[in-house]
């Protein structure tokens, strides 16, 4: 083999294990990245739990009606004081 | 140049004639020394080929410790949602608190808060750290606020682990249908129970390279893969539930019962829209829970069901063309049947027409139409419409209540079966025996989840018959019925009112079960509802008394709440001066 070819093998061979470096240096960045979105997907998935969570206790039946009852003293209407309404009707 | 000749230049003497370099040693003394670098050379390439091919596995998995971490992937386990979607049990990130007893030497005073933080005593505190084990829970499931309170107190000892916690945000309305989960977050009963496999998640592990700042850096693989539990969405709907519950504990208040239970069914697809018992309990506090109050008494307690039966009787004498609805039956006062004597509580007229013992619900009628059919025959309709099955909703102690086998009936059995005595079941049973009627004479299966297929249907009486039954049904609740309470403004109903007595020690006492089980509407039946109040002991005991108001109220928002069109005028509600009282 001429020192030539030798040579550019051997620039070749440097240059893709500098690039190997590079690539997994670029791989571990990467991972931390992912391991920290998915921490925080994990967080916002707590959260969301955490306010549907919220979401009912303070849309439960039970204390709307005691506070439509109580502090907004309404009634439920009787079916006499209900206007129906179908579809295509007038 | 030419190189001088060393010599040892003060005595003019060369190296090579030195005295010293004359004296002659024994040959076996460097033999020796070179066997001895030999030897050593020998024994470090024995060693390095030990540790290189023979113990590599071992010495590779110490390194590996060093950098290799297994991590714990946690699973959370599933919400149960309602119909609409709102949640009705959530698993929230909670601690626990926990101690390594060796390294815990709290001041008094660090004592005392911590205890005040974990909502214990000091004396609870001390007795737990007694336990002479290494490492001690203190207290499980403490709300995250309070655990960094703790984590502040800088106890040496104390640490804290991630756990969840299951929240139930509607409480008692709901307690009976969805149950509740251990610490472990494990179901313990009701659905929760019923349904763990899905609703259980897997936790999961994987193995990570970290570096020196604990950052993984590499992600191996996973060791076992971590499941979330799957959401599940229920049949019950939200709204109705809270009517359903509300109803029936003001009834159990006001009637000083000793417990009851309420059903409310999707008379279109099957589903449990709302199921209710009292006592109830708050899945969220469970400390001090007795018995009576953990019991799903509308799906594991099995009572006599009383007149709510005859229906099905009368159905069946329809059925095979025995009777119309207008065929007038002799009606004496009382009935002898071998060497008992069946009675209805008050006189009628001579006779009456099949209608009107439905309406009056007259045991005697409905015996007689009972006495004219083979035993296996009122078998096959029982079985049929479910009683002596066991429902399979896969709810944990569903029961199947009790219908003896045709053949060892004897002719007063099968009399007192027809009005409701002799035979047990579970209201949730009741209920969905009563889709016969409401669904043109199909049944279909029970179901706790939401469905989307329509269900599978299996009939088993004509279309005629139901029909012929849901008008007879709508009489009970009309003026000279035994339920007119049950009516409701601005819809038709139906139903049946049933009053028994209780059996205690294999003897009938002056204890009742009182009951209603009805449909609406009657033009295009939606929901059934059935009522059980047990023991009501405030002055009324009849079904048409207790129970048939219950059915009224929660039929009427019910109907409301699904946005169900009326199908009568809104001053449809005659009630009678006097009610009909029912025969027992």
């Amino acid at each position: 083999m001429s020192n030539r070819s030798m040579i550019t093998v051997i620039a070749l061979l440097l240059l893709c294990s500098l690039m190997l470096v590079n690539s997994q240096f670029q791989a571990r960045r990467l991972l931390i990245e992912h391991e920290r979105t998915q921490s925080r997907l994990k967080e916002l998935e707590t959260e969301w739990d955490q306010l549907q969570y919220e979401q009912s206790t303070l849309a439960k039946h039970s204390r709307i009606d005691g506070i439509a009852r109580t502090s907004l003293s309404m009634s439920p209407p009787g079916p006499g004081r209900t206007q129906y309404m179908t579809a295509g009707s007038k | 140049m030419r190189a001088p000749t060393r010599k040892a230049a003060a005595r003019g003497l060369a190296f090579s004639a030195s005295p010293v370099l004359a004296v002659q040693l024994p040959v076996w003394r460097s033999r020796f020394a070179l066997f001895l670098l030999f030897a050593a050379f020998a024994a470090i390439a024995v060693r390095a080929f030990w540790l290189q091919a023979v113990s590599t596995k071992f010495l590779q998995k110490k390194g590996e410790v060093n950098y290799a971490h297994n991590e714990e992937l946690p699973a959370v386990r599933g919400k149960i949602i309602d119909r609409n979607g709102e949640v009705m049990a959530s698993s929230l990130p909670a601690k626990a608190i926990a101690v390594t007893t060796g390294e815990f030497k709290p001041s008094d005073e660090q004592l005392r808060r911590l205890a005040q933080l974990m909502d214990m005593s000091t004396q609870d505190v001390k007795k737990k750290l007694e336990s002479g084990r290494n490492f001690v829970y203190l207290r499980r499931q403490v709300d995250e606020k309070v655990a960094e309170q703790i984590v502040a107190l800088d106890i040496p000892g104390i640490q804290t682990r991630n756990e969840y916690k299951r929240f139930y945000p509607v409480g008692h309305v709901a307690a009976h249908v969805l149950g509740f989960t251990n610490v472990e977050d494990q179901g313990q009963e009701g659905i929760e129970r019923a349904e763990q496999k899905s609703l259980g998640g897997v936790t999961g592990s994987r193995r990570v390279i970290k570096d020196r700042l604990g950052r993984i850096v590499e992600d191996v693989g996973y060791i076992r893969e971590p499941k979330d539990g799957r959401d599940l969405t229920l049949s019950i709907d939200g709204k109705i539930q809270y009517i359903a519950f509300t109803e029936l504990q003001k009834a159990v208040e006001q009637n000083h019962a000793k417990a009851g239970g309420i059903v409310v069914l999707d008379v279109k697809t099957g589903e449990v829209l709302a199921m209710a018992n009292m006592p109830t309990y708050n899945p969220n506090v469970r400390q001090g829970l007795t018995g009576a109050q953990l019991r799903n008494r509308a799906m594991t307690d099995i009572y006599e069901p009383g007149s709510t039966m005859k229906p099905f009787t009368v159905a069946l004498a329809l059925e095979k063309g025995m009777v119309t609805p207008n065929t007038m039956l002799d009606t004496p006062g009382k009935l002898t049947i071998g060497p008992a004597t069946i009675g209805d509580s008050h006189p009628h007229a001579g006779s009456l027409s099949v209608t009107q013992i439905i309406q009056q619900s007259s045991n005697v009628g409905t015996v007689r139409m009972a006495l004219r059919c083979e035993p296996r025959e009122m078998w096959d309709m029982f079985t049929s419409v479910g009683f002596g099955q066991v429902p399979r909703t896969g709810f944990p102690g569903e029961v199947a209540g009790r219908l003896r086998p045709y053949k060892s009936w004897r002719p007063i059995e099968q009399a007192t079966m027809s009005y409701g005595l002799g035979i047990s079941a579970s209201l949730i049973q009741v209920a969905h025996a009563y889709m016969i009627f409401a669904r043109n004479g199909e049944m279909i299966p029970l179901s706790f989840q939401k469905i989307t297929q329509p269900p599978l249907t299996q009939r088993v009486i004509s279309p005629r018959t139901a029909q012929q039954m849901r008008e007879m049904m709508e009489k009970v609740v009309g003026p000279g019925g035994t339920g007119p309470l049950a009516q409701v403004r601005g819809y038709r109903v139906a139903g049946k009112t049933g009053t028994a007595h209780k059996l205690e020690g294999g003897r009938y006492v002056n204890k009742y079960v009182a009951s209603f089980v009805g449909f609406a509407p009657v033009s295009n039946p939606r929901i059934i509802i059935a009522v059980m109040l047990d023991e009501p002991s405030a002055g009324k005991h009849f079904g048409g008394q207790v129970a048939a108001p219950v059915f009224s109220n929660v039929a009427a928002n019910a109907l409301r709440a699904m946005n169900v069109a009326p199908d009568a005028s809104v001053d449809n509600v005659i009630i009678p001066p006097q009610m009909v009282t029912e025969s027992m």
